[in-house]
C-alpha cells in the first residue's frame, strides 16, 4: 500500500473529519459607510493612497493597502487622523496557498475610540519596511516577526531575533514548521551543552505525554506504590510516602502529631 | 523526560550502612537546606507563596539565596526553554557540593503541557535531578513535602562516600 | 591556549561576559540576568554603565518563550483555554476571560447574565490578587521586606476564594467559552463580603507603611519617568499608560461585559513617575472592591443561566447532556472535533490588571485557529526599558523593572 501524500507546506495539526456538505459560514463585513468616522477616516485615506478593500468586521475596520505604502498610510494615520497608538504589528503565513505573507497593524485612537486594522500582502522574500520611527512600538513587534516567520524588515535599527536563541534555525511560526521542532530544534539543548556526541547516552525526547517505563524507577512510580531509591518497582501498594519522618523521629525535630492540632472555626 | 536506565550497583544508589558521625553531619545538612531560587515561570509563584508568610518555608531551615555559590537546593520551579537551558547548567555547575535539585511543577519533569519545539523536555536532560514534584502548579503543600521527602533521603545517606556520581556530571 | 581541563562532560566554557571593562571610554558592560532573583522572571539586561549611571541598556527577552501562538495553530478553541493560564500567571482568570471574549466576538454569542457577573467578579478578585502580588514583589525589590510578607497574607485569602470556585489556587481556568462552568459555591458570596470589607484597612495599612517612608519615596520618586508622549508611541496601556496622565481604560472607553452598568472611577494621575504609579496600583485595588461590592447585589437578582445556548458551538449544560440524546451527541462532538467558527477574524481588547490584553484570531472556519495573536502588554512594557532606564543610577533598575509588572509568562508566550 502507499502512504497517502501529505503536503509538506502546511504541517499543523488538520481536522480528522470535514462534513462533505459543510460550507462555513462567513463573518459578515459591513460596508465602510455605516460607521460615520470610520468613512471620513477612510475618505481621507483614499485621497493619497491605493486602497485595495475595506469593510468593517465587528466593529473594527479592515483597510488592505500595498506594501509599498506602509510607512506613508501609518505616518498619515498617526498625524492627520489621530490613530496615536499601534496595538499590535504581527504576519500570518499564507505561503502554502498563496506564497504571501500577510502583515498586519492594529491601530487604535484614543480620541475617537476606534481600532482598525491596516493589511497588506507580501511575498516570500519580499521585505518590508520599518515604521519603528513612527511608532516605537513597532520595534520589537517587527524583531518577533522577523524571528517568527522570517519577514525581513528594512531600515530596522537592531534586526535581530528576539525570542529564539541568535544561532536558531527556521521560523517556528510558519507553517511549514513542525510543532514539536525539527531536529535541530529537539536536539538544541543537548548540543549546545554537550555536544553532538552525548546525543546517544542522553536519548532522544520523549514527546508521548503516556511514556511509562515500569523499571525506571527513578523517576516516575505509580502513585502509592512509590519505593526506595534502587529497588524494584512494586507490584502491591506501599506506605513509604506516607510518613515525613523516620521511624522514632528526628533528633530535636518535632514530630506532626494529629490528635494534639486545632482547626480553626472561621479564618480571621 | 530522558529516557535511560540507572545502573544502581555501578552508581552507588544502595543503601550504606551509616556511622554516628555520617548522621550528625547529614542531620545538620538536611535542616539547613538553603534553596536557590530558580523560578523560571508560573511555579515560581507558589514557592514565592510557599516561602511568604503563610507558608514559612523557614521552618524547614530553607531559606531563600540568590546565588548558587550558597546553595545547597536547586529547586527548579517552572518552564526551562532551549534558550534558558545552558544558563540552568551553568548554575548548576556553580553550586558547592553536596547539592541536591528538585524539579518543581510538570514543566520541569517533562515539559508539562507545553509540548513544543521551544521547551526542553524535562531538566533531566540537562542536570540531574533528586526529587521530581508533580502538578501544575504544585501547591506550595506539596513543594514542602517534596522538601521534607528530600531531607528524609539526604539523613539516609552517606556524609563521606566519594561523590555519587549521578547521572550528567 | 590550552583548554582547561574538564571534569564534567559539558562543553560550557566559563565565561567572563558578566563584567567587562572598556578601557577606552571608561564604561562598564555588565550582564543583568537572566536568572536574577528581581528581574520578575527571566529578564536578561545588558547595561552599559558610565560610572554609576546606565549609558545604555539592551533587554534580551525569549527566555520563556514556550511556543504558545504554535500551540494554539494545533489545538481547537476549547483546549487552548487552560494555555492561557500560563500566560500572565498572576491573574490568570483575566486571560481566560480575553481569550474567550474573543472567541464569543468570533462566534458572535454572549454569556448569560449571571455568567457575566460571575466573570467581572472573579476578573476584579483577579485585579486585586495581581496588583496586592505587585505591590509584594516591588517592595520586596525595593527592600520592603514586611510588605511581602503582609500582602502575601492578604492575597492568601484571595487566592482561597479563586479556590473554592474552581479549585486551583494559581492556573484557574475558570472561565469557558460561553459562560462559566459552575455557579458559585455555597457561601462563597458571603466569604467575598467578609474580604472586601476587610481589604480597605489592610491598603491603608500598606500605604501607612510605605507613603510617607523616606527610602520608599526617595527610590520610587522621580524614577522610571514616563511622559505621555513616550507612553504613547511605545504602546503602553493598563496602569503604566494612566500613570502618565493619559485617561484610557477599556473597561471605561469601550465596556465590554457588565463594565457600562457599574460605577468606579478611572484613577489618572499625571506625576508620570514611579511613585505616581504606585498610588494609582493602591487607587486601583479600592475601585476593584468598589466594583465587587455592586456585583453581589446584581448576583443575588440574576436568573440561575451560566452557559450561553448555543448549540452549534457550546456543549448544553450537564443535565441535558446527561438525560437527552441529542445534546449527548452535539456534546460528544464538540468535545472530539471541536467549534467551528465562522471565518473571519477579530481582535479583542480587554482591561487585564497589566493593560490591554488583546487576542487576534483568524479562523478559516476550521476547528483550530488560522493564526493566533496574542497581543500582551507587558511585551510592550518590556521593549520600553531601553529608552526608559537610560540615564538612571544602577540602583534604580530593579525599581524600574518591579514598578512595570511584567511578567514573563506573556512577554514571551
Ligand atoms: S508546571 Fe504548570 S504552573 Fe508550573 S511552570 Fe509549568 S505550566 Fe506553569
Amino acid at each position: 500500500m502507499m502512504r497517502r501524500y501529505q503536503e509538506k507546506g502546511d504541517v499543523q495539526k488538520k481536522a480528522y473529519y470535514n462534513d462533505r456538505f459543510w460550507v462555513a459560514p462567513q463573518i459578515p463585513k459591513d460596508p465602510v459607510e455605516s460607521d460615520e468616522i470610520f468613512a471620513k477616516d477612510l475618505e481621507s485615506l483614499k485621497s493619497k493612497f491605493e486602497i485595495k478593500e475595506a469593510y468593517i468586521q465587528r466593529g473594527q475596520m479592515v483597510v488592505y493597502i500595498d506594501p509599498k505604502d506602509n510607512r506613508d498610510v501609518l505616518k498619515h494615520l498617526k498625524e492627520e487622523l489621530a490613530y496615536n497608538f499601534l496595538s499590535e504589528l504581527s504576519a500570518i503565513d499564507w505561503l502554502a496557498q498563496k506564497g504571501e505573507f500577510e502583515i498586519f497593524y492594529q491601530m487604535l485612537s484614543t480620541s475617537k475610540r476606534k481600532r482598525m486594522r491596516v493589511k497588506c500582502f507580501i511575498k516570500e522574500k519580499e521585505a518590508i519596511e520599518s515604521v519603528c520611527d513612527i511608532y516605537k512600538s513597532a520595534d520589537w513587534a517587527e524583531r518577533e516577526m522577523y524571528d517568527m516567520f522570517g519577514v525581513i524588515v528594512n531600515n530596522h535599527p537592531y534586526m535581530k531575533r528576539i525570542l529564539m536563541p541568535d544561532d536558531w534555525q527556521g521560523h517556528p511560526l510558519r507553517k511549514d514548521y513542525p510543532l514539536h521542532g525539527d531536529e535541530f530544534a529537539q536536539w538544541y539543548e543537548v548540543d549546545k551543552i554537550f555536544g553532538k556526541e552525548y546525543r546517544d547516552i542522553i536519548g532522544p525526547e520523549n514527546r508521548d505525554s503516556a511514556y511509562v517505563n515500569e523499571r525506571d524507577t527513578k523517576h516516575f512510580a505509580r502513585i502509592r506504590h512509590e519505593v526506595r531509591f534502587g529497588e524494584e518497582p512494586s507490584k502491591e501498594p506501599t506506605d513509604l510516602m506516607k510518613e515525613y519522618q523516620e521511624e522514632g523521629g528526628v533528633f530535636l525535630i518535632k514530630k506532626f502529631k494529629k490528635d494534639k492540632s486545632i482547626t480553626l472555626k472561621e479564618r480571621k | 523526560m530522558a529516557q535511560h536506565q540507572v545502573r544502581y550497583l555501578q552508581d552507588g544508589g544502595l543503601p550504606v550502612l551509616l556511622t554516628t558521625a555520617d548522621k550528625i553531619l547529614q542531620w545538620g545538612r538536611s535542616n539547613s537546606l538553603w534553596a536557590l531560587t530558580y523560578g523560571l515561570a508560573c511555579c515560581a509563584i507558589e514557592m514565592m507563596a510557599s516561602g511568604a508568610s503563610r507558608y514559612d518555608f523557614d521552618r524547614f531551615g530553607t531559606i531563600f539565596r540568590a546565588s548558587p555559590r550558597q546553595a545547597d537546593l536547586m529547586i527548579v520551579a517552572g518552564t526551562l526553554t532551549k534558550k534558558h537551558a545552558e544558563f540552568i547548567r551553568r548554575l548548576y555547575d556553580q553550586m558547592a557540593e553536596p547539592k541536591w535539585v528538585i524539579s518543581m511543577g510538570s514543566c520541569a519533569n517533562t515539559g508539562g503541557m507545553f509540548n513544543t519545539y521551544a521547551t526542553v523536555q524535562g531538566v533531566d536532560r540537562v542536570i540531574p535531578v533528586d526529587i521530581y514534584l508533580p502538578g501544575c502548579a504544585p501547591r506550595p503543600e506539596t513543594l514542602q513535602y517534596a522538601v521534607m521527602m528530600l531531607q528524609k533521603q539526604i539523613r539516609r545517606e552517606s556524609a563521606f562516600q566519594k561523590l555519587k556520581p549521578k547521572r550528567l556530571v | 591556549m590550552k583548554t582547561p581541563r574538564r571534569e564534567y562532560p559539558n562543553r560550557l566554557e566559563p565565561f567572563f561576559e558578566n563584567l567587562v571593562f572598556d578601557r577606552d571610554d571608561n564604561t562598564m558592560v555588565i550582564n543583568f540576568g537572566p536568572q536574577h532573583p528581581s528581574a520578575h522572571g527571566q529578564l536578561r539586561l545588558i547595561l552599559e554603565l558610565d560610572g554609576e549611571q546606565i549609558v545604555k541598556a539592551v533587554p534580551d527577552i525569549g527566555y520563556l518563550h514556550r511556543g504558545m501562538e504554535k500551540m494554539a495553530e494545533n489545538m481547537i478553541y476549547n483546549e487552548f483555554l487552560p494555555t492561557t493560564d500560563r500566560m500572565d500567571y498572576i491573574a490568570a482568570t483575566s486571560n481566560n476571560y480575553g481569550f474567550a471574549l474573543a472567541v464569543e466576538k468570533l462566534l458572535g454569542i454572549e454569556a448569560p447574565r449571571r455568567a457575566q457577573i460571575i466573570r467581572t467578579m472573579l476578573l476584579e478578585l483577579n485585579r486585586i490578587i495581581s496588583h496586592l502580588f505587585w505591590l509584594a514583589t516591588h517592595a520586596l525589590d525595593v527592600g520592603a521586606m514586611s510588605i511581602f510578607l503582609y500582602c502575601f497574607r492578604e492575597r492568601e485569602f484571595a487566592m482561597d476564594l479563586m479556590e473554592d470556585y474552581c479549585g486551583a489556587r494559581l492556573t484557574h481556568s475558570a472561565v469557558r467559552i460561553g459562560g462559566v462552568p459552575l455557579d458559585l459555591p455555597d457561601g462563597w458570596i458571603e466569604k467575598l463580603a467578609h474580604y472586601i470589607n476587610k481589604l480597605p484597612k489592610d491598603i491603608e495599612d500598606y500605604e501607612g507603611l510605605l507613603d510617607q517612608n523616606r527610602i520608599w519615596k526617595m527610590r520610587l520618586e522621580d524614577v522610571g519617568v514616563i511622559p505621555p508622549e513616550m507612553a504613547e508611541t511605545w504602546g503602553c496601556s493598563g496602569p503604566t499608560l494612566r500613570g502618565s496622565g493619559i485617561p484610557w481604560d477599556i473597561r471605561k472607553e469601550e465596556p465590554y461585559e457588565l463594565y457600562d452598568e457599574l460605577d468606579f472611577d478611572v484613577p489618572v494621575t499625571d506625576s508620570c513617575d514611579s511613585y505616581g504609579r504606585y498610588k494609582l496600583y493602591m487607587q486601583e485595588m479600592r475601585e476593584s472592591i468598589k466594583i465587587l461590592k455592586q456585583l453581589i447585589p446584581m448576583y443575588k437578582e440574576s436568573d440561575p443561566q451560566i452557559m450561553a445556548h448555543a448549540p452549534q458551538y457550546i456543549s448544553a449544560p450537564k443535565e441535558d447532556i446527561m438525560t437527552q440524546n441529542y445534546s449527548l451527541m452535539q456534546h460528544f462532538v464538540l468535545v472530539t472535533q471541536g467549534m467551528r467558527p465562522p471565518v473571519g477574524e477579530v481582535y479583542v481588547a480587554t482591561e487585564s490588571p497589566k493593560g490591554e490584553l488583546g487576542f487576534y484570531i483568524n479562523s478559516q472556519g476550521g476547528p483550530y485557529p488560522y493564526r493566533l495573536k496574542v497581543r500582551a502588554p507587558s511585551f510592550w512594557h518590556t521593549s520600553i526599558l531601553q529608552e526608559l532606564l537610560v540615564g538612571h543610577y544602577i540602583a534604580d533598575v530593579v525599581t524600574i523593572i518591579g514598578n512595570l509588572n511584567i511578567v514573563f509568562g506573556e512577554i514571551d508566550r
